[in-house]
């Protein structure tokens, strides 16, 4: 999984030659906020959740129609993750996420287009405990998004992008300690970025 | 923008609807534990239960292990076993080089040599070696004995088949009782069994430790 999102992460930076001149790609740095990831109860109600998380994403897209391009997205983000039990804070280490994410993108109005796709999100924590005592996990992913894209140099665009995912959480260690099913997690981020001109100015 | 281009966004949306209509994970009862605190009688008819957890100021916790006879790998096997029973870092300890600034001080020495103290843990008596914990508040006290001190010695040759193996487990169950768990559990299959021959904890003796560290203590650590 590492790998594959190495490539996927490596492989619109250095450019495809394949329908270049149609080949749409970007870079955007943003924040990602996420929802509970577990929850627990050991006498009292304990909640794991993701910090903000600063979050780096590439895309790259080719069009597959005249208003339609299909492409994929590239996004990692890495934060520190805590449990709240009452008014009690602890620090449970640095949490990492990949995703990548198949991506049917199409326009709206004027520089506005929207994107919908299906993918996969893994987490990568700095260290084998607690909840991850057993090592990270890999999910199923959906998102959705929109973008906004004005012009900003001959080549270039300013893009203005909100995601939304959803995908479900658990872990080996979480299914090996008895907990059953899994934990829905939302995650929405706001970012800015550079995208390719669609049409060179 | 058209319905059509809006499907993948409402397919989406909708899939993330299914998605949260789903259950949440859901939690283990933890229900199968064992009585860890201290109950001692104060008169006639009358009890007083103590309960103690290292508070999460003093982690890591500070343990230094006398070194001889492997005791520090035993000691830091028996860290890592206790903190991978936790799943929100309740409990964290290290090894320290000077038992000046230790929490915790393990010994080879008997602890039937020491002086019998009324609160003091009963011995866990694996056949190959011996071991006890010193941290039950005395008669009266509200405070652990502190620094706890906990003993460990070869009942036999060190070199002697299963006395390292002894050594380890008994290491392991007296780290529990260092943490917090004063009493012995009436299962052999538990690592806080008073006659321990498992290394490695049971369901059980997660469940206890992790209910030992969400019940607020009333015992505390002495200013120090």
């Amino acid at each position: 999984m590492r790998v594959l999102l190495a490539l996927l992460c490596v492989w619109p930076a250095a450019g495809v030659s394949v329908a270049r001149a149609q080949t749409d790609y970007y870079a955007r740095l943003g924040v990602t906020f996420a929802t509970d990831l577990v929850s627990d109860n050991i006498v009292q109600d304990i909640v794991t959740r993701q910090s903000l998380a600063p979050t780096l994403a590439f895309g790259v897209s080719f069009p597959i129609a005249p208003a339609y391009s299909a492409g994929l997205e590239t996004a990692f983000s890495s934060s520190g993750y805590h449990s709240t039990e009452a008014d009690l804070d602890t620090d449970l280490g640095t949490l990492a996420t990949g995703s990548v994410l198949l991506n049917l993108e199409g326009p709206i109005r004027h520089r506005a287009s929207w994107r919908a796709g299906l993918g996969l999100i893994s987490y990568l924590p700095s260290e084998n405990s607690g909840i991850f005592l057993a090592g990270g996990t890999t999910r199923f992913l959906a998102g959705a998004g929109f973008d906004y894209r004005p012009p900003l140099l001959t080549h270039w665009d300013l893009m203005v992008s909100l995601r939304y995912d959803f995908h479900r959480f658990s872990t080996n260690e979480l299914d090996r300690r008895g907990f059953t099913g899994s934990q829905g997690v939302q995650r929405v981020s706001l970012s800015l970025g550079l995208a390719r001109a669609r049409v060179p100015r | 923008m058209k319905l059509g281009s809006a499907l993948p966004i409402l397919g989406t949306l909708l899939a993330a609807a299914v998605g949260l209509s789903c259950a949440d994970i859901a939690a283990p009862g933890r229900s199968d534990v064992y009585e860890w605190r201290f109950i001692t009688s104060t008169g006639p008819g009358t009890t007083d239960t103590l309960s103690f957890h290292w508070p999460r100021s003093m982690l890591p916790l500070k343990i230094w292990s006398q070194d001889t006879l492997d005791f520090p790998n035993h000691v830091a096997h028996a860290i890592d076993v206790w903190k991978a029973a936790f799943l929100y870092r309740e409990f964290d300890a290290v090894l320290v080089p000077d038992s000046n600034a230790a929490d915790v001080i393990v010994l080879a020495d008997s602890p039937a040599k020491l002086p019998v103290a009324a609160a003091r843990l009963e011995l866990n008596l694996a056949p190959e070696c011996e071991g006890g914990t010193d941290i039950v508040p005395l008669p009266g006290s509200r405070t652990i004995q502190y620094p706890v001190r906990v003993f460990l010695l070869p009942r036999f040759d060190p070199a002697t088949p299963g006395v390292s193996e002894c050594l380890a487990l008994t290491a392991t169950h007296e780290l529990g009782h260092a943490m917090g768990i004063f009493t012995h559990s009436s299962v052999a299959t538990d690592i806080m069994y008073v006659d321990p021959i498992v290394s490695e904890l049971s369901e059980r003796d997660v469940g206890t430790i992790e209910r030992a560290y969400h019940v607020q203590p009333n015992v505390t650590v002495p200013v120090h």
